[in-house]
């Protein structure tokens, strides 16, 4: 039985580490069960070519398994033996069934969030040159237009908002358009939503294609308006 | 000595069981999650297609959408005076209602709401379907209610300025307001001929709807506030028409579970002979 006793120790304590305790390190997240399971069925293949490396562990692993499931000499664990034995296939008729249901989950759609910008608006730089005037007058431009949605507070909360999906950026967010060029949101601003590739769903987004109404010049200073006001730089070459 | 072995015996595979429980469990786990859709519950009898009070409704599950005023295109609205909808749906294999529930503290002639649908396969830009620069669009299908009207109008469009009424009117529509609370539904055919014009509600799959509602109330000038392209619009969402029940993954659990016996069976008998 010793023999048998470490692996399901291990197998036991690499679950609970997978399941409840990576999650709570810092900086990860809970991980899906088919990887649970992925990482289990790796850690019990290791667990098998170790235990059959030689012919006294191959026996001492293999020897109550094989005891315990053809019922000889196990005194009192013949009750368990039968649980298993109906509960295994119950459990995979269990797991059939709920790998075949239909979902109820509306099919998943993967969007792009900066998907890439026609070759024309790709290292353009800022032809407005960065005086506070012209960022002040970017802000201005940038509450009269942009601020109903991307919000007083450059944060994508404006009133506007609620209703739509993908919800507008959010410039204070480290990971939009401080990693973006200059030029990218010249593209975003100009094309809008129904200027997006297929990978960015252009059909779900609300951002206007403001190059219908709103010359380049205005466009140039409400980028300079927005990344002072969001306090980030765009993203550069270097 | 044998006692202990027994106990740790009964552990170890007490262990076993737990774990391939934690597994399996774990693995069918599902996530409960917002609304994101509406689900059309299969009903047997008729479905109320002009009782936006009908008893049946609390047999439909509500989904909540939020609203935003239009600001994609000219002309906007910066603030509009409904803020979420409720959604509820109901149909038998052959009709389908739609009720639309949100608070307007007056009833006004002006007071009106819409569902939009993608028609066929193409995606639809939920503004009208306006054309997208780099893919390309289908129609949508705009199913109209308006108080003063007191019925529906069923259009389509293909982008901004060539939303028409269809020469087919197939949707019925009727709004009861109360409270402060308007509920509004509207009915049609699961699916019609009009594949090109309208949407064809395929039990069991899920489509795109949008909602939009104009709140009809005048600015002391007399004014419409809320008219046209100045309302109160969601983003696309999912509606689905519940399926018939289907039993197969019954039969195929009772497959699995009748090859795993066998394989059991023969294991064991292997077992056994070869000791």
């Amino acid at each position: 039985m010793g023999a048998l006793g470490k692996p399901i120790i291990l197998m036991v304590a690499m679950y609970v580490f997978l399941k409840f305790v990576l999650p709570n390190i810092p900086g990860s997240a809970p991980l899906p069960s088919s990887l649970i399971f992925l990482y289990l069925l790796l850690t019990a293949s290791g667990i098998v070519i170790f235990e059959t490396l030689s012919g006294e562990s191959k026996d001492a692993f293999w020897g109550p398994i094989q005891r315990f499931l053809t019922g000889e000499n196990i005194r009192g664990l013949q009750a368990l033996r039968y649980g298993v034995l109906i509960l295994f296939p119950i459990l995979v008729g269990w797991q059939t069934y709920g790998s075949t249901a239909v979902s109820d989950l509306p099919p998943t759609e993967s969007r792009t969030i900066h998907p890439a910008p026609p070759g024309e608006y790709t290292g353009l730089s800022n032809p407005v040159p960065k005086t506070p005037e012209n960022i002040m007058q970017g802000k201005g431009f940038y509450a009269a237009y942009c601020s109903p949605c991307h919000g007083g507070n450059f944060d994508g909360k404006g009133p506007a908002a609620r209703g739509f999906i993908p919800a507008p950026a959010n410039f204070a967010d480290p990971t939009t358009i401080a990693m973006l060029q200059e030029s990218y949101l010249f593209w975003r601003i100009k094309k809008g939503g129904v200027g997006l590739p297929i990978e960015g769903a252009p059909w779900k987004s609300a951002m206007p294609r403001w190059e219908v109404e709103l010359p380049d010049e205005w466009i140039w200073k409400i980028i300079m308006g927005e990344y002072d006001g969001a306090h980030q730089s765009p993203r550069t070459w270097e | 000595m044998k006692p202990a072995n027994q106990m740790r015996g009964r552990v170890l595979c007490g262990g076993i069981g737990v774990l391939m429980a934690m597994i399996v469990g774990g693995a069918t786990l599902s996530f409960a999650q917002e609304s994101v859709s509406v689900r059309a519950t299969l009903m047997t009898g008729g479905v109320p297609i002009d009782d936006p009070t009908a008893a049946a409704w609390s047999s439909a599950p509500p989904a909540t959408f939020p609203m935003s005023p239009q600001v994609h295109w000219q002309n906007r609205i910066q603030e509009a005076t409904v803020k979420d909808v409720i959604v509820r749906a109901l149909h038998d294999g052959k009709q389908v209602a739609v009720l639309v529930e949100y608070s307007d503290p007056t009833q006004d002639p002006d007071d009106a709401a819409a569902l939009e649908f993608m028609v066929g396969d193409k995606k639809a830009h939920f503004a009208h379907g306006q054309p997208m620069l780099q893919v390309e669009g289908g129609p949508v299908n705009i199913w109209f209610w308006k108080n003063k009207a007191g019925k529906a109008v069923d259009m389509s469009a293909k982008g901004f300025g060539t939303l028409k009424p269809q020469e087919h009117q197939d949707v019925k529509a009727k709004g009861v307001y109360s409270n402060g609370t308007w509920k509004v539904v509207f009915a049609r055919d699961l699916s019609n001929g009009h594949v090109e014009d309208d949407v064809q509600i395929t039990p069991g799959q899920f489509i795109s709807i949008a909602f939009a509602v104009w709140d009809g109330r005048k600015d002391g000038a007399g004014d419409l506030v809320e008219k046209g392209s100045q309302k109160a619009v969601s983003s696309w969402w999912y509606f689905r028409a519940d399926a018939p029940p289907d039993y197969s993954g019954y039969m195929y659990a009772a497959i699995a579970a009748a090859l795993a016996l066998g394989f059991q069976f023969v294991l064991i008998r292997k077992l056994k002979k070869g000791q």
